[in-house]
């Protein structure tokens, strides 16, 4: 069995063909082949959330993945938000907000909230307490991050995110 | 050079293939212990075989025999599963309190079992509930009861080869309520300390509770004194607890804390079930 595997993906839109060694996280793939650094390493063992990106839509904790379990799959990361150099609504919801501090878990804290609008745009202060229940916040940012993400929320009227 | 080989299968014949050429070989599902376990040292293996994309694995379905959980199936499936919540809540509560929603995302109800925690959440509820492991493996097939299943820490009746392909919740489902109590070190993320499933069946009760003993376990005590002598004093029923279970002391509580967790969840779960 080989120890070498050859993967096809789409990272943020774009179709890519990798090899990648058998045992190699999904995470390090993402920061130091990919070189989007955007994705974050806290704990390493699935407790924080930093690392979290989307597969084929839904959060996972990339640091739990292997590169090689990506083969087939669409994988979105933080960089893959903007459009045309414009911040999509999340991320302009959480610098509107001030929802962090030293801004080491937002982009995990933003692609789980990304993925919670998309299957409920309606959400209640518990379903994004549910969503965000796997991503940490050192700096106690709690209240200003469910508020960006209640501000996205069909019921303000905002319409649908992109 | 990695430390070892991963396959991705599509079909069952092609697993049990793999996994009989390398006896290092582990099947991978969610990988939510085993990439933790892999890298902390506590696994060793040759090769991981990625089952979740075998489209028989991927079954959710309630039929005539009960309901049915393939391997691959996530826990936020089965969560959200209504033939789940309506009958046999029980199990969506307890699935619930595994991880993050994220782990969830990924993580298996066969995988919990496969692992076998004493403390894996999922296990108490599946023993109030009678459910079946079905296994597969190269030639032949089989079932056992989820109390049979489970042989120690880490240890199960599954030999090297086989996998479980499902499991059963069977019919007929309890007329009655049932509830997961977790007792745990934090509100949030961690394992429990003690978890005490508590299911009414009509005028009887079954409870099982995880991180007590070797495996799962359940307190037949204490149902034979709710269940054949009809006692109705619940504190007096959650005492003979103790006689069912043996507890460890380890970084989440000791030996005397766990067997007075136990009695008090217990308790509070017969009334919050037999009451009302
Ligand atoms: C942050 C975090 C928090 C957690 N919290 C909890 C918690 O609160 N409670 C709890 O109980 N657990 C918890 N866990 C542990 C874990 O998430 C669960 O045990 C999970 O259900 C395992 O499923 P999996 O699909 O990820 O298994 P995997 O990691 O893929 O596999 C686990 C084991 O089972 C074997 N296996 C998997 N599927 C099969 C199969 N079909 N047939 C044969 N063998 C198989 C594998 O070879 C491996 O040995 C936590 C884990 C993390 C990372
Ligand atoms: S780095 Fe993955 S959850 Fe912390
Ligand atoms: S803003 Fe610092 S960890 Fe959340």
């Amino acid at each position: 069995m080989s120890k070498n595997v050859t993967i096809n993906f789409s990272v943020n839109g774009e179709r890519e063909t990798r090899v990648v060694e058998a045992d190699l996280s999904l995470l390090t793939f993402i920061r130091e082949q990919l070189n989007l650094t955007g994705t974050k390493e806290g704990c390493a063992v699935g407790e924080c959330g930093a690392c979290i990106v989307l597969l084929d839509g839904n959060p996972a904790n990339s640091c739990l993945v292997l590169a090689a379990e990506l083969d087939g799959k669409e994988l979105l990361t933080i960089e893959g938000l903007a459009r045309n150099g414009e911040l999509d609504r999340v991320q302009k919801a959480f610098i509107d907000h001030a929802a962090f501090q030293c801004g080491y878990c937002t982009p995990g804290m933003i692609m789980s909230a990304r993925a919670l609008l998309e299957r409920n745009p309606s959400p209640t202060d518990a379903d994004i307490d549910e969503a965000l229940s796997g991503n940490l916040c050192r700096c106690g940012a709690y209240q200003e991050i469910r508020e960006a993400v209640k501000s996205c929320s069909r019921h303000n009227g905002e319409g649908r995110i992109e | 050079m990695p430390s070892f080989a991963y396959r991705k299968c599509t079909n069952l014949a092609e697993a049990f293939k793999l996994l009989k050429e390398d006896d290092r070989a582990v099947p991978l599902a969610g990988g939510t212990d085993l990439t933790v376990g892999i890298r902390g040292g506590k696994f060793r293996v040759g090769a991981l075989i990625d089952i979740k994309d075998i489209p028989e694995l991927n079954i959710l379905l309630a039929d005539r025999d009960g309901i049915t959980i393939g391997a691959a199936v996530s826990l936020n499936r089965i969560i959200s599963f209504g033939p789940i919540r309506e009958n046999v809540p029980i199990l969506a509560e307890a699935c619930h309190c595994i991880g993050t929603y994220s782990v969830r995302n990924r993580a298996t109800l066969s995988g919990n079992i496969c692992n076998a925690s004493p403390a894996a959440d999922a296990a108490p509820p599946l023993y109030c509930l009678e459910a079946r492991v079905n296994i597969a493996g190269p030639r032949k097939k089989r079932t056992v009861s989820i109390e049979a299943f489970f042989t120690g820490p880490g240890q199960t009746v599954l030999q090297q080869g086989e996998l479980v392909t499902s499991v059963l919740i069977p019919r007929p489902y309890p007329a009655g309520k049932g509830v997961y109590l977790k007792g745990s070190r934090t509100g949030s993320v961690d394992l429990a300390t003690v978890g005490v499933a508590v299911q009414r069946r009509g005028n009887e009760v079954r409870i099982a509770l995880g991180a007590v003993a070797p495996t799962p376990v359940r307190a037949g005590s204490v149902e034979n004194a709710v269940n054949k002598n009809g006692e109705t004093d619940w504190a007096a029923a959650a005492r003979l607890v103790r006689d069912d279970i043996s507890p460890i002391t380890d970084l989440r509580g000791s030996r005397e804390y766990r067997y007075h967790l136990a009695e008090v969840l217990v308790r509070r779960g017969l009334e919050q079930v037999m009451e009302g």
